[in-house]
């Protein structure tokens, strides 16, 4: 598609997309159905483009992805079922709106990681920055360290597991989904949530609005462990459940159109 | 009446409040009447991950006071019509779901052919295969009409 015109020099097309003569990159080693690449001295552009040339097209299942270089939006969009592996540290909005990948990521990512994941599993070995899995609606993202600010706002759908600590507005207007936090909880935990649950096995700064402490059932047993095995995190703490009071947001009295924004 | 059309009704035809997938498909399909069609579905096999992933979050609901799993590829709930055995609501639930992915009949699904500006795969990671669509996009153009100069 040509391009249409340029802002400050740089050129964009009719889908308002940069670089639209990116060509795929020329270092890409395959094997079989695994393929590897250096991404140091490509474009974020060049990137997603040969996730998407490799997994949808070439039939590979697992793309290894080396030096990201905190470059952001990294593997954003892909639709399939795959493994991507990052070499390094990816920065902000990776593995935004996902929908099937398994993504392993063995450093540290910017904010908003998973952003409006849809499925897929992301597993983070270091820690990551603010709004991670914000709005995300389904899947499991792992980080194994400490996370930001407002993890996990407007959730509604899917599992975070925090293996370190979170900040402050942790679970900020949630909506259906679990948070499973090993360490220790900001202020205004779980703030004007809607539904879901949150479990944190140390301590809780302050609860924000309408966040109460939840009745621990069987099911809950079951479902921490469940993850925990699946995802080889060893054996789970004692966790302490919040859910949402019902006293500020109802579900009861919504509209149908409105009861689907959350749901 | 909100949401369906019963049987013998035009559903294109039926003024409602909520979308429900049947009206916007145009048609209700066999396996929201017929348990057999959905029996044999893998929910592990149709979904990433170690265990159900995402359809931990699909239950079995209700709109217009018939049990329905939602639809969030179309907005829409998926009406089902035939008895569903006590203890196995959500599990029947993600499997009807997942027989409408993976069929393709998902309105959101239908949509992808026109309106994708970027290349992706019609159907989701529920099937192993699927066609690429939106490598062919082009903007809308009006006749008679073209960009003021300031563009």
């Amino acid at each position: 598609m040509a391009s249409v015109g340029s802002r400050s020099g740089v050129a964009y097309d009719a889908r308002g997309l940069v670089e639209p003569h990116a060509e795929m990159p020329g270092n890409i080693e395959i094997d079989g159905v695994r393929a590897r690449f250096d991404a140091a001295d490509l474009s974020i552009r060049q990137i997603n483009m040969a996730l998407r040339q490799l997994i949808y097209k070439d039939g590979i299942s697992d793309v290894t992805v080396l030096n990201p270089a905190s470059k952001h939006s990294l593997a954003v969009g892909i639709l399939k079922r795959c493994r991507i592996h990052f070499e390094g540290s990816p920065g902000w909005f990776a593995c935004g709106l996902i929908d099937g990948p398994e993504v392993t990521i063995n450093g540290r990512v910017g904010w908003s990681l998973g952003e409006n994941m849809m499925s897929g599993v992301v597993m983070v070995e270091r820690s990551a920055g603010s709004l991670t899995g914000a709005a995300i609606r389904g899947g499991d993202l792992i980080v194994k360290g400490d996370v930001g600010a407002r993890t996990g706002i407007d959730q509604k759908g899917g599992t975070i597991i925090v293996g370190g600590s979170v900040g402050i507005n942790t679970g900020f207007m949630m909506q259906r989904g679990r948070q499973i936090i090993c360490g220790n909880a900001g202020e205004n935990l779980g703030d004007s949530m809607y539904d879901g649950a949150i479990y944190v096995a140390g301590k809780v700064k302050s609860l924000g609005v309408d966040c109460v402490p939840g009745e621990w059932t069987d099911a809950d047993t079951e479902f921490i462990n469940r993850k925990f095995r699946v995802h080889n995190l060893g054996a789970p703490p004692t966790f302490e459940k919040f859910v949402c009071g019902k006293q500020l947001h109802n579900y009861d009295s919504l509209e149908p159109s409105e009861r689907k924004l959350v749901i | 009446m909100a949401g369906s059309a019963s049987s013998g009704e035009n559903p294109s035809e039926v003024r409602t409040v909520a979308i429900d997938a049947e009206v916007l498909a145009g048609k209700r399909f066999p396996y929201q009447e017929d348990i057999t069609l959905v029996a044999d579905i893998d929910l592990l096999a149709a979904t990433p991950g170690p265990d159900i992933n995402w359809l931990e979050d699909i239950t079995l609901l209700e709109e217009d006071g018939i049990p329905a799993v939602f639809d969030r590829y179309s907005n829409s709930f998926l009406k089902i019509y035939f008895d569903i055995p006590q203890g196995q609501e959500d599990d029947i639930a993600r499997k009807v779901l997942i027989k409408h992915l993976v069929d393709g009949n998902s309105y959101g699904i239908s949509l992808k052919d026109i309106h994708c500006k970027f290349p992706q795969v019609e159907l989701g990671p529920w099937v192993d295969k699927s066609r690429i669509v939106g490598e062919n996009w082009k903007p809308t153009e009006l006749e008679g009409w073209s960009a003021p100069q300031a563009h």
